[in-house]
């Protein structure tokens, strides 16, 4: 997937699943749309449905600290890359 | 320290209708809200009881997801009674977050919808991704103090909160420990009452008990029959009622507009079985209450019984109501309207009382057609009465054993 692909499935989702629409790239979430932890355990399985695989508990524990769309999509590059290099 | 305490709001939602003008008019046309049981596709198929006190009218709620993630269907009634409570009271938003404001409010086992769809995940997962199935948030859905919870997220209500769930002493214990909370200082004021979803678990345990009505399946407005001869047991009915009590002097002090006084509440247990009705406990709380009130017996007027329509629970409350009030207070079971509405029902009953006194009217029971001669002892009200009702004790009794009485007098 391109950086651009996550961005707009990461915007759909937004929309679909949390009733956000088109948040600022590098909005607080937290802050701005009372996006909390709960939400980020519900965006966790929508991004492994996208990605169609399973994340790790360690893998989903270093999502708790995300806060803005950029870091988001950072996030599942870096997971996308970590997997090809393992697999 | 005792402070008096006083009621500036209510709402509720109820199988008869949302807010006080749908309410009291059908409350004098005598309609009732029992409808046909629905379908569940589970149980319902089993139950003899084809009879519920339904909403079945559309509500228009106004929730953001951010508080629609934690809420189910029990929740939903909660929030939007205490809104429009929270409105009608005209408290400021300093006050409401300023910790000076609870809440007590509860439901009988918090959201069953949410429960069942989490059990079959339980019984029926085969992989991990049907066991995902069970959302982060099942729990603040379905836990036992969602309603009260809900209500303090959505509104920012920083104080103390009680969550009873003692069945169908839920609400008016909640209205009553609200009561208490202020009247000893605790806080300023409480927002009070209790909410239960459509739920047919409810049904199957009363139709396994031999308690709900199967007699009047074709007929469900004619069910539940409240002290006539003819009753055959209870309907199951959903809703949710909230009041917001406060503090006398502070609710004068700010020009609220005040619609009762609570001058009295008792509680307590029969102290053996979880089920039957006990005379000795329920005569003893209805004297507590008195007592508690500082009134006499003759200066109630009206009495809202519990009268679930059970044939041994009704001639023991109106025996109850013979040996304390004797034959002076009028005497209704606002029952016969919405059905048992469990943990709602000591709210929405006394909302229902309070609309009474505020109109200075009396709802009949309806489907009272030949008084049972064992209940016969009591003030029976069977047509609407216009007359003006000053003082007025709501009673409620619950499985557990547990009895409460609210007494409250109209303001003036």
């Amino acid at each position: 997937m391109t950086r651009q692909e996550i961005e707009q499935e990461i915007k759909n989702i937004f929309s679909r699943e949390f009733e956000i629409e088109n948040p600022g790239m590098d909005d607080n979430l937290r802050e701005k749309y009372e996006f909390d932890s709960i939400d980020a355990i519900e965006l966790l399985l929508e991004i492994e449905k996208m990605l169609g695989f399973e994340l790790t508990q360690e893998e989903k524990k270093q999502a708790m600290d995300i806060r803005t769309i950029n870091q988001i999509c950072d996030y599942i590059e870096r997971i996308i890359q970590t997997r090809k290099t393992a697999g | 320290m005792e402070r008096r305490v006083v009621i500036t709001a209510a709402s509720a939602i109820t199988p008869i209708g949302h807010g006080k003008k749908q309410i009291t008019e059908n409350l004098l046309k005598g309609k009732s809200g029992i409808k046909p049981l629905r379908e569940d596709e589970l149980i319902s198929r089993f139950i003899h009881s084809r009879v519920y006190g339904t909403v079945d009218y559309p509500i228009e709620y106004d929730f953001k997801r951010s508080h629609r993630k934690t809420m189910g269907p029990v929740a939903y009634y909660a929030c939007q009674v205490a809104k429009e409570v929270l409105e009608q009271s005209g408290l400021t938003q300093d006050f409401i977050t300023s910790g000076k404001l609870g809440v007590a409010f509860g439901s009988i086992h918090g959201s069953p919808t949410v429960q069942r769809d989490i059990y079959k995940i339980f019984f029926e997962a085969k992989d991990k991704a049907s066991y995902q199935g069970i959302g982060a948030v099942d729990y603040l859905k379905s836990m036992v103090h969602t309603t009260a919870v809900n209500i303090t997220k959505m509104f920012g209500i920083t104080g103390r909160v009680i969550s009873s769930g003692t069945a169908c002493t839920t609400a008016s214990q909640s209205i009553g420990f609200g009561y208490e909370t202020i009247k000893y200082g605790l806080q300023d004021a409480m927002l009070c009452g209790g909410a239960d979803e459509y739920d047919t678990i409810t049904v199957a345990v009363f139709d396994n008990l031999l308690a709900c009505s199967t007699a009047f399946n074709d007929e469900p407005q004619r069910t539940p029959r409240p002290f006539d001869k003819s009753r055959d047991g209870l309907a199951v009915g959903e809703g949710g009622g909230a009041v917001m009590l406060e503090e006398y002097e502070f609710a004068r002090k700010r020009g609220a507009n005040i619609i009762a006084e609570v001058i009295g509440f008792a509680c307590n247990n029969n102290g053996g079985d979880l089920i039957l009705p006990n005379l000795a406990g329920i005569t003893a709380t209805l004297r507590l209450g008195v007592e508690n009130a500082k009134i006499n017996p003759q200066d109630v007027d009206l009495i809202s019984a519990h009268a679930t329509a059970t044939k041994m629970g009704d001639i023991i409350e109106a025996q109850a109501i013979g040996a304390i009030f004797g034959n002076h207070p009028y005497v209704t079971a606002l029952k016969s309207y919405i059905g048992h509405t469990m943990a709602a029902c000591g709210a929405i009953e006394t909302i229902m009382s309070l609309y009474m006194m505020e109109d200075g009217f009396i709802a009949p029971t309806i489907n009272l057609e030949e008084i049972d001669e064992r209940c016969a002892i009591i003030k029976h009200v069977q047509k609407v009465l216009t007359h003006p009702v000053k003082t007025t004790a709501v009673q409620n009794f619950a499985f557990g054993g547990v009895n409460t009485i609210l007494i409250l007098r109209k303001f003036s």
